[in-house]
């Protein structure tokens, strides 16, 4: 297997993109990252694309098709990668196999998704079809809904408190109100939505014990990257690649009812581990991370799963400020799903993108981790189903 | 309302875990033989949450849902009888029935009611 290096990203501003359809969205997106890449005139051996509803939402399939036709990519091979919204995650992984392999030498992978120009409870509806279609999905269970219970289940288990799931959402939105891309750029603080009257209003219960400021925002949006060997990387690529070091993936139960320990997200320490152990890295060694906060109590768990932290201690390092900029392991300084938005097939190659960012040292110092030089990210599927994760590393 | 619950869950024949919904292996030992059986004896609380925004389908401000375990092992989500999650505690036993829980195409669809026992 060849060293697979990322030469190129381009990303959109997440948000309500009324005037874009979702190819626009995919199409701004790689033509961004074709250019970064120094491909702006050139072609791709292949092109992955990650969505996850536009069957459903656009009554459109076969996006992968309709991608290389806009970009006149033809004849690169295309293959769209539905994985629920660890598609983007799922999709770079199937860029880099194609590429590690030796089969291909240049890939374009590019995630988006269009939800906004549907109502809420369809948006809703919509996220709602990835759980079991006869134990979970007819009782009107959310995803918010699963998350509300695995809150409760890990309040009880573990000690967090809204105090800490607060202090991640204040955090997130933050850096989100930094991060030109990012869909929520108000910034908000702990009297506004907790223990006021005004909060009361601000911020009710949405799924119990998660309130409104917990959740991410319904999105839209699109972000891309191009791979290819490493070698090849260092001769072509006008800026500074970045090394994919590690991968992993793995799986879990549809149901969270038929987990031994529904607190145990099984998957993310496993993909987690398989991604470290490829990388020949440890969680201490790495200076940047983007976790999935779909909703605020999955960047302190999957930030203790994936190892940074003991059970129970993730909270309280994001409450003391150890996941902030400038802290021990800063988290999602791009606002994370919860500030930049999730568009769900777009999430996992954002995520990518931002830790590319990161590694290019080319943000604002407000958002810029100092000398980082690995990356992690975790693209969550379902509700801890299906789980890809990354370390990625700077080239010297 | 019916107290036949129209739940079928499978039993592992050659290690006894017991599944729902349905898988076509044994998720312990991948064995493909499953006694059929149904929810029996009194069902505990294990997990529970109020949600506010609802999908397509349902004409009410918030749904209480909760996953239970019943005595004989088979462990299923239900929708919960009650106003506020006030009287509810993880652990407690509930009664199980068999209601509408949705209206679709016109038509209602039946699953797992849960209420506290008083
Ligand atoms: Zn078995």
């Amino acid at each position: 297997m060849r060293d697979v290096a990322i030469i190129g990203v381009g990303m959109i501003p997440f948000g309500r993109r009324d005037e874009d359809t979702l190819l626009d969205m995919l199409a701004y997106a790689s033509l961004k990252a074709l250019d970064d890449a120094g491909l702006g005139d050139k072609s791709v051996d292949c092109v992955y694309v990650a969505n996850m509803g536009a069957g459903i939402l656009q009554h459109q399939t076969s996006v992968a098709s309709a991608l290389v036709d806009r970009l006149s990519l033809i004849p690169a091979a295309a293959d769209a990668v539905e994985n629920g919204p660890a598609s983007g995650a799922s999709a770079i992984k199937n860029g880099l196999l194609a590429v590690a392999s030796g089969y291909y030498d240049t890939a374009l992978v590019a995630g988006g998704e269009k939800m906004r120009e549907v109502v809420g409870w369809k948006a809703t509806d919509f996220v709602a079809t990835m759980t079991h279609p006869e134990a979970e999905y007819p009782y009107g269970i959310t995803l918010p809904g699963m998350a509300g219970m695995f809150t409760r289940l890990y309040m009880e288990k573990y000690g967090v408190t809204r105090e800490q799931l607060l202090a991640i959402a204040i955090k997130n939105q933050k850096m989100g109100a930094l991060n030109p891309y990012a869909h929520v750029e108000m910034v908000i603080t702990k009297e506004g939505i907790y223990d006021s009257p005004d909060a009361v209003v601000n911020n009710p219960v949405a799924a119990d014990p998660l309130h409104l400021y917990d959740m991410c925002p319904v999105s839209d949006g699109a972000a891309a990257v191009v791979l290819c060997p490493l070698e090849l990387a260092k001769k072509i690529a006008p800026k500074s690649p970045v090394l994919i070091a590690g991968f992993g993936q793995a799986t879990d139960t549809h149901t969270l009812q038929e987990r031994d320990d529904p607190t145990d997200l099984k998957a993310v320490t496993l993909a987690s581990q398989q991604a470290f152990e490829m990388a020949k890295l440890k969680p201490k060694d790495i200076d940047v991370a983007e976790l999935h906060d779909a909703f605020t109590i999955l960047e302190i768990a999957e930030s203790e799963h994936a190892g940074f932290f003991k059970k129970g201690e993730g909270g309280k390092a994001a409450e003391k400020g150890e996941t902030s900029i400038g802290g021990k392991l800063p988290i999602n300084l791009s606002g994370g799903l919860k500030a930049r938005g999730h568009p769900v097939g777009a999430t996992g190659v954002a995520q990518i993108v931002d830790i590319v960012f990161q590694l290019r040292h080319e943000l604002d110092k407000k958002r810029q981790a100092k000398n980082a030089k690995n990356g992690f990210t975790i693209n969550f599927g379902g509700f801890g189903n299906n789980i890809v994760a990354f370390v990625l590393r700077r080239v010297e | 309302m019916m107290e036949e619950l129209g739940i079928t869950a499978y039993k592992c024949k050659k290690c006894g875990r017991v599944h729902y919904p349905f898988h076509d292996r044994c998720l312990s030992c991948k064995s493909r033989e499953f006694e059929t059986i149904k929810p029996e004896g009194a069902a505990k609380l294990l997990a529970y949450t109020q949600i506010f925004n609802l999908p397509w389908g349902f004409d009410v401000r918030f749904l209480i849902i909760g996953v239970v375990e019943f005595k004989n092992g088979v462990k299923a989500m239900g929708q919960i009888k009650a106003d506020s999650l006030d009287k509810l505690k993880t652990g407690m036993k509930m009664k199980a029935t068999w209601e509408p829980i949705r209206v679709q195409a016109g038509e209602d669809i039946y699953g797992l009611k849960l209420a506290s026992i008083k």
